[in-house]
């Protein structure tokens, strides 16, 4: 890295995530964002106006909280003298929030931060399509009656009844053509990976999910949700107890219905959840006297193929060793975010070979070993749920906190970015 | 000749601007009034000019209306219509003029300050939350006579107007305009531009609503409303029913009629004690709101930290958040937060769907409670209020806690109804910091606060918690730090005393029916109820072990709550409550059996024996917190029931009353009980024939 100043991540928060339609469903993405970061401020007890921007992630901004970034802040009670913005790489949109806090610190623009992420996909919209669209505009145009009764006259059954699908169209890449799915089908496809092995990885990531039960209470602070306050919702809903391999088999392929392999099953949950972050230059959590979870050492953004996005994290985790000198061997954990689980083992098969470093990566030697005792070590957004803005920045808190406990010393944590791209941070204990 | 209206012109535009010296309110008093007349003299002799217009310079005033303390010392009747007429033929002169006139309202416009703009062609209203309207007059036991009675009816209709007057309401401008008081809404930047455009239209016609004005209809809204008027009042207030009076005869009669009634009806009402006593109330109220411990300058409070997430801390965050401090609401895990969290959720989902609250208000009052359940930091917390369960021994553990986790500065308060401040603060290294702040349920609409000293409670920081509270828009009573303080002491012998007459065969509904009749806004018996024999039980032993033979426990309590009996939340209590909220409860003749101790019939009189006895205890009570200095003034104790309990407002408070009634009949009254300490206070009063209020107080 360029400055010698880093970046530390003082703590962070999260919601529970929250599977799509369940207990979060009726909290916008900035209410969700509101909620973690009231409670990172009230964890941390920082004085809010020391705060020199607001970063967060979203995917799908709701359209009346546009600049989400500035709505979370001002309804988290962050004062208005606090400027804020919200940022979006798709999937890497969570983690782009933290690398832009620190490309604004050594670019001297501010030493503290708050970042994150959020999502509410129960909250995704249905449109109307353009063409319906035009005659809710002629509409309003007609001023006499019989001009009115013309305009209405266009409108047809297929205007109200078949509305664009937010959530549909986002997960689709415009370019390619091609759903996220059907990327995952591909890069399964080419790597050899079978719906067995899929299942498998799949089932383990529940299983991985519910005993770290826990250690991931550690990062939530609990939802309770207006107006019916029912339950307070305290813990992750997307862990399953009969996520077995034989269940997980019973499910049909979604994208390929007759020859494909991924299912809803081995597949990441479509969720609900905002993470929040307190991240600063190493030298002002020194003067407020903050023990840090950690410091990001490196960071890289890589791109490639929008048909084999999947393999995202293998481009990116390999350029961020061009810039910082660690590979895959110096990761006590490491985080791919599991999109798919076909994406995930196509990673895994990728950065084992030599013939996929030499096509791709332009390296003689393979990128490394992905051991699996290391990797997503407390189970993945196929267990937890991948609401995609705040995943990046759940990844990082995630990690850190495992580091923590472990008293270990790195992590690597990346994630495939719809679009082709992958993104790989760096991230470090700090000695206390 | 005072100097508190401007007069100006801009082109042919008069601008009467009212800028009280000295003062962030405008107010009428006879200055002002002769000040206005003389302007309108100029303003008359001024052959140019096509329009006035009327402003105010402050920033949430108009003109707040008469100024009270100085019309109150008028008594003599023709006095009193001398004022009426004055005020009533200065404000038609503006109406008079050749030209249109336009009040300009930003801020409030209340009580004169309304009528003088209803005198006016036409009226602008800012649309800020600062701007209100209304007639309050009511609320003193008056009627507005300065032609608000007249001009209201004609203008909006009698349905809308009485609905106004007769409770004496007080609208922002939006509503305003919606009921027709206002015709347009307009920034104030726009006030001379938008008023130039309705002085362009010419004199306002007259309006009247034949619809409501003929006697046909006047007949029914009489019959419909007078019910209504007794059912609120029980007979107690005068004042609406002379409104109504006037309002019905005024409206289909001319202008000068309709003052004459104003007049008379203005004499007749300032001549009764209600008045009188509704007023000293109100000087209660402006005092409870500005009075100080301490002129030290102090820090405000922003944020707040509430432990417990109770029915009474969920109250206590949610007040505070909607006056725009960040609160963090704390309890020991999510459900009881989430508890917490959906009380003050439905208080404001409540009060958005009344509208008092914005959608965005509503909002912005719920995202300033955090929610906590681990342990969070308090240091820059300004103020902590612990509103745990009532147990000595628990809130030490939690004062022991705050110490640590809190800031040096930070005032650390209990909402405990009972238990000693000053035993809390010795788990504190600072108890100078320790003090009480006595919310009462429900808190969002009880406006009394007890803010209570302890022993070591510094000035400084008791100057500080008044002042958080007196901001927050409490009324606060500031009482020493003694077992029950001022409002539930006073209650207590009352309730457990009306618990006894049940046990000794007493009707329960009739004993409520009797305190009703005295003005007492509910029966012990239903307060008990609505508290809850389980708390009440606890508070009543907490009385017996704390004050001993002379408030022996009520025993009855403990049995009805063995039968599963614990008031209005079971829904079996004194009285049995069905689930249909319109239908009021029944007696529940189980308790009364339960309970009952002597078969012997119940004998007293219930208006007279019962009433007296029981209103007796309470001013004997008050009687003794005055002699302990629990509280320093007979004010406190009028101030802290009648807002504390409702206590008859009319009666001016139970040490107004005991004067009313007489100290020897108190304590006649008592010397019948049985087991009665009676105060020596009172005793001395009864011996000596004097009062606890300085008689001829002219205040």
């Amino acid at each position: 890295m360029i400055s010698k100043e880093r970046l530390v991540i003082v703590d962070g928060v999260r919601t529970p995530f929250s599977r799509m339609g369940s207990k979060l469903a009726t909290l916008g993405a900035d209410e969700l964002g509101r909620i973690a970061t009231q409670a990172l401020l009230s964890k941390t007890d920082l004085d809010p106006s020391l705060i020199d921007e607001v970063i967060f992630g979203c995917v799908g901004q709701p359209a009346d909280a546009m600049n989400i970034g500035r709505v979370i802040a001002l309804r988290a009670g962050i004062p208005e003298h606090v400027p804020a913005i919200t940022v979006h790489r798709n999937c890497a949109s969570g983690a782009e929030a933290i690398t832009q806090a620190y490309e604004k610190m050594v670019a001297g623009r501010g030493d503290i931060f708050v970042v994150g992420g959020t999502e509410s996909m129960s909250q995704y919209p249905l449109f109307f399509s353009y063409e319906t669209a035009g005659k809710f505009a002629a509409l309003a145009k007609a001023k006499t009656l019989s001009a009115r009764l013309t305009a209405f006259s266009k409108f047809g059954f297929k205007d109200f009844f078949n509305p664009r699908i937010a959530l549909k169209l986002g997960l689709t890449d415009p370019v390619c053509g091609l759903n996220m799915g059907e990327t995952a089908e591909l890069v399964g496809r080419e790597a050899g990976i079978s719906r067995k092995e899929q299942d498998a990885f799949a089932a383990d990531s529940h299983l991985k999910a519910l005993n770290a039960r826990e250690r991931l209470a550690e990062e939530i602070t609990p939802a309770y949700v207006p107006p019916e306050f029912e339950k307070a919702m305290t813990e992750d809903n997307g862990p399953r107890t009969d996520s077995t391999p034989e269940k997980l088999a019973k499910l049909r392929p979604v994208f390929e219905r007759d020859t494909g392999t991924v299912t809803a099953g081995n597949a990441s949950q479509v969720t609900d959840g905002a993470v929040a972050l307190l991240v600063m230059s190493e030298h002002k959590a020194q003067e407020l006297g903050y023990d840090p979870l950690g410091i990001l050492t490196g960071y890289a953004y890589a791109a490639c193929d929008p048909k084999r996005m999947g393999l995202g994290p293998v481009y990116a985790i390999n350029k961020a060793e061009q810039v910082t000198g660690l590979g895959l061997h110096d990761a006590d954990l490491i985080e791919i975010n599991e999109a798919f689980a076909a994406q995930v083992l196509g990673c895994v098969h990728a950065a084992g070979s030599k013939e996929f470093a030499r096509e791709f990566l332009n390296r003689d030697s393979a990128l490394g070993e992905i051991p699996m005792e290391k990797l997503n070590v407390n189970g993945g957004s196929i267990a937890l749920g991948h609401p995609v803005g705040a995943t990046g920045a759940r990844l990082a808190l995630t990690s850190l906190k495992e580091l923590k406990r472990r008293d270990a010393k790195r992590a690597v944590v990346s994630a495939c970015v719809g679009g082709g791209q992958g993104f790989a941070l760096w991230l470090e204990r700090s000695q206390p | 000749m005072s100097n508190n209206i401007q007069l100006s012109y801009k082109e042919d535009l008069a601008i009467l601007t009212f800028d009280r010296e000295g003062s962030s309110a405008n107010i009428f008093d006879r200055d002002t009034l002769d000040e206005l007349s003389g302007h309108l003299d100029t303003i008359e002799a001024h052959s140019s000019l096509t329009g006035l217009m009327l402003r105010s310079a402050k920033e949430k005033i108009f003109i707040a209306g008469a100024d009270i303390s100085q019309f109150i010392q008028i008594t003599d009747p023709q006095e009193v219509r001398d004022l009426a007429r004055k005020g009533q033929e200065t404000f038609a002169r503006i109406g008079d003029l050749p030209f249109p006139s336009v009040a300009a309202i930003h801020g409030q416009a209340l009580g004169g300050g309304c009528e003088i703009a209803l005198a006016c062609d036409y009226r602008l209203a800012s649309p800020d939350k600062v701007t209100k309207i209304g007639l309050p007059e009511i609320n003193l036991g008056i009627l507005p006579a300065w032609g608000g009675s007249v001009r209201l009816p004609k203008l909006i209709g009698l349905p809308k107007a009485l609905d106004i007057i007769l409770a004496g309401k007080t609208v922002p401008a939006y509503p305003a305009w919606k009921r027709g008081m206002i015709d347009q809404l307009c920034p104030r930047e726009h006030f001379e531009r938008i008023a130039r455009i309705w002085i362009g239209k010419g004199k306002a016609r007259p309006k009247g609503d034949w619809k409501t004005s003929n006697a046909l209809a006047k007949g029914l809204i009489a019959s419909k409303v007078k019910p209504m008027l007794q059912k609120k009042t029980h007979g107690h207030y005068p004042a609406p029913f002379k409104a109504l009076e006037v309002c019905l005869q005024a409206v289909s009669k001319p202008r000068e009629a309709g003052f004459k009634l104003e007049q008379d009806a203005l004499a007749e009402l300032m001549q009764t004690d209600v008045c009188q006593n509704l007023v000293k109330i109100f000087f209660l109220q402006e005092r409870a709101k500005k009075f100080k411990i301490d002129e030290t300058e102090v820090p405000p409070v922003e944020k707040i930290a509430v432990i417990g997430a109770g029915v009474m801390g969920a109250g206590i965050a949610q007040w505070n958040a909607t006056r725009g401090t960040s609160v963090i609401l704390k309890d020991i895990n999510a459900e009881q937060v989430n508890k917490g969290m959906a009380s003050a959720g439905k208080i404001l989902g409540a009060a958005l769907k009344r509208r008092i609250f914005t959608k965005a208000e509503a909002q912005a009052a719920f995202d300033r409670i955090t929610p906590a359940t681990e342990d969070v930091s308090f240091k820059k917390v300004d103020l902590v209020i612990e509103a745990a369960t009532e147990n000595m021994d628990l809130k030490k553990k939690i004062f022991v806690g705050l110490d640590a986790q809190s800031g040096e500065d930070t005032l650390l308060a209990t909402n405990t109804s009972a238990l000693s401040i000053s035993e809390i603060a010795e788990t504190l290294s600072d108890p100078s910091r320790m003090i009480g702040i006595h919310y009462f349920n429900p808190v969002h609409k009880m406006q009394l606060v007890e803010l209570v000293l302890g022993k070591q409670t510094s000035p400084t920081h008791a100057q500080r918690a008044l002042s958080f509270i007196q901001k927050s828009g409490k009324l606060p009573v500031v009482v020493q730090d003694s077992p029950g303080f001022l409002v539930n002491r006073v209650l207590m012998p009352y309730l457990m005393e009306a618990g006894r007459m049940v046990e000794a065969g007493a009707d329960v509904e009739k004993i409520d029916q009797c305190i009703l009749n005295f003005g007492m806004p509910m029966g012990p018996l239903r307060l008990i109820d609505e508290v809850g024999i389980d708390v009440s039980h606890h508070v009543s032993n907490f009385f017996s072990s704390t004050f001993g033979e002379r408030m022996p426990e009520v025993k009855g309590l403990q049995k009805l709550l063995e039968a599963g009996m614990l008031g209005r939340k079971s829904g079996k209590g004194f009285y049995l409550y069905s689930k249909d909220k319109k239908s009021s409860p029944r007696p529940n003749p189980d308790a009364s059996s339960l309970i009952r101790t002597s078969g012997d019939k119940f004998t007293i009189d219930y208006e007279t024996g019962v009433k007296e006895s029981l209103v007796a205890l309470m001013i004997n009570e008050a009687a003794m917190c005055l002699e302990e200095g629990v509280v320093h003034a007979p004010e406190d104790v009028d101030f802290g029931m009648i807002f504390g309990t409702g206590f008859a407002p009319f009666r001016g408070g139970p040490m107004r009353y005991a004067d009313t009634w007489g100290a020897s009949n108190v304590v006649a009254t008592l010397e019948h009980m049985e087991g009665v300490k009676i105060s020596e206070l009172l005793l001395t009063h009864a011996k000596d024939d004097t009062t606890f209020y300085p008689t001829k107080d002219a205040s």
